[in-house]
């Protein structure tokens, strides 16, 4: 059968230039510098955000409570990872899971240090706190085992 | 309002990883002749196309434009969608709206991907740019060990975590998930239009494939598929005559969550699983069909499964029967093509997706199963009433269609 003819083509895709909220995020990361969460509470019904959005996406009002958050919480899902987005090996597997913090309804993803045999449903775990945090994501090293 | 029906569907001649043979308006162009030899139209019969496809899996921006001679609509309407997985079934409820308006009376849908000409991964992650604003604007990062990095394995990586949630509520274990893949990859071995096929497929045989992200087995995903689809639908007063056997549409709905990988209905990043638009979808359509009893009325079910546990996990939410039940009508063999509630008999998304034509399968599947022209495939139960099931935007957007055997009483 014949062939079609090949021609190659590619998208340069860092020309995009996207604006987005970030004051959810800035007050987040303003409270890792005291190793603390800091969400939005919606004054109507009383949900808790984390990163707080400053809109109830429930209600569509705008919110803007800051409310301090545990940082123990429970994991809600996990995976435990053996290949990367290539589908390469990993070097070693990784566990990952959404936790929520008590008193937040929203779920956050992280990498769990824990053996893989050891990760479940409902497990308890806490953030690992770098030493020195500077108001970045990497302040929130992992989580770990309650 | 008025009845419409499907009266032909057309399959490019195979489903397969690479087609060199053809281009892409060529591979259009013979799921467009096959759909007019099945049903005796030709395009002057063809009042408006439906065109779908998601451009950045070629990066192909306006393929309905590159393709419009070879889909024979020079001097017609043309409408384009793209919402993701759903895209074939999106595009077939605009040409439902199309007809149930009044304002045209035969509409041909025609889909299609190329997957071998692009990249899927960065397709997926095109698609995905809506969930990155959302996830930056929520302040995951998105790189580092917080963010998608996490979840892993692109498409697959936020997957697991729906899977997981879905085993926790629902009881069943991989060992469902193992089956359930087996099942769909020995019913593609009857469909001609498959790409992955193994009629001796065993769960013990998918469960020896690699582990990319636990629960997700490389035996549980969807390939790649190059392929087109095309479906005509036509008012009731022209179905009769130009079709014996049609497949009536007697509900269509559609329903959005938020923009991220969670369940966002309820406003907040939470369960993966809950899929609250499945829900919302299906009982919309099902009000619209005038169905009570879902699990009583409806014969067979197509349901969109990129990954295996979903063909078990959106049975529960579409209310095909409870939750925690899904994997025991499994192990009791009512999915299979023998059983009281078969399922997937084409192979499903799993074993074949070229994935502009996927929802639309899952309703050309259910239409050819309602006309008794499934062959190797077909069903032993009678069907009356299919129901389709279409998932995508994100992980965000549900869409369902209800076919009968009968035009509905309006
Ligand atoms: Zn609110």
């Amino acid at each position: 059968m014949e062939e079609t003819r090949i021609v190659h083509g590619y998208w340069e895709l860092s020309t995009f230039n996207f604006n987005i909220e970030a004051r959810g995020i800035n007050l987040m990361l303003e409270g890792f510098k005291e190793k603390k969460l800091k969400g939005i509470k919606c004054h109507q019904c009383g949900m808790v955000y984390l990163p707080g959005p400053f809109y109830c996406r429930k209600c569509h009002v705008n919110i803007d409570e800051p409310v301090e958050i545990s940082d123990h919480g429970t994991v809600r899902t996990y995976t435990v990872q053996y290949a990367d987005i290539r589908g390469e090996p990993m070097p070693e597997p990784r566990v990952s899971a959404m936790v929520q913090f008590d008193g937040c309804d929203s779920w956050v993803m992280g990498v769990v240090q824990c053996d893989p045999k050891d990760i479940h449903v409902g497990m308890r775990v806490k953030i690992k706190w770098k030493e020195q945090t500077v108001g970045n994501m990497q302040d929130m090293e992992a989580f770990v085992p309650e | 309002m008025r009845n419409v029906g499907i009266v032909g569907v057309g399959y490019c001649p195979r489903f397969v990883s690479k087609r060199t043979d053809v281009c892409i308006p060529e591979m259009v162009s013979e799921a467009v002749e096959a759909a007019f030899a099945d049903c005796g139209l030709g395009p002057e019969d063809i009042d408006a196309v439906i065109f779908g496809n998601m451009h950045p899996f070629e990066g192909v921006n306006m393929p309905h434009l590159w393709a419009v001679e070879h889909m024979r609509a020079l001097g017609k309407p043309v409408m384009r969608i793209a919402t993701g997985g759903t895209t074939g079934m999106t595009a077939f409820h605009a040409a439902y709206y199309h007809i149930v308006s009044g304002l045209h009376d035969v509409v041909m849908v025609v889909t299609f991907e190329k997957h071998s000409e692009g990249d899927a991964q960065v397709g997926l992650l095109g698609i995905i740019t809506p969930e990155a604003m959302a996830m930056m604007m929520a302040g995951i990062d998105l790189t580092g060990a917080g963010g998608m990095g996490a979840q892993g394995g692109g498409s697959a990586g936020a997957i697991t975590y729906q899977a997981v949630s879905w085993m926790h509520k629902s009881g069943a274990t991989i060992d469902h998930i193992d089956a359930i893949a087996a099942m769909e990859r020995r019913n593609a071995a009857r469909n001609p239009y498959a790409h992955l096929k193994d009629p001796e497929a065993t769960p013990e045989k998918i469960a020896k494939t690699p582990m990319i992200s636990y629960p997700v087995r490389f035996g549980h995903v969807c390939p790649t598929t190059d392929g087109a689809t095309v479906c005509i639908l036509a008012s009731e007063e022209r179905a009769a005559k130009i079709a014996d056997k049609v497949a009536w549409v007697w509900g269509v709905a559609s329903c959005a969550s938020d923009p991220t990988t969670g369940n966002l209905i309820e406003g907040l990043i939470t369960d993966p699983a809950e899929q609250r638009q499945c829900v919302i979808a299906a009982q919309e359509a099902y009000k619209r069909a005038g169905i009570e009893d879902p699990k009583k009325e409806i014969d067979y079910v197509e349901i969109y499964n990129g990954f295996a546990h979903q063909t078990l996990m959106y049975l529960e939410l579409v209310g095909m029967c409870e939750v925690g039940e899904a994997h025991k009508l499994l192990e009791k063999g009512e999915l299979e093509i023998s059983g009281r509630l078969p399922v997937n008999a084409s192979g499903g998304v799993v074993s074949t997706n070229a994935i502009g034509t996927s929802a639309l399968n899952r309703v050309t599947e259910c239409a050819l199963q309602i006309m008794g022209k499934a062959g190797e495939r077909q069903v032993e139960k009678e069907v009356h009433k299919a129901l389709a099931h279409g998932w995508g935007g994100l992980m965000q957007y549900v869409s369902i269609t209800i076919l009968a055997d009968k035009p509905k009483k309006l």
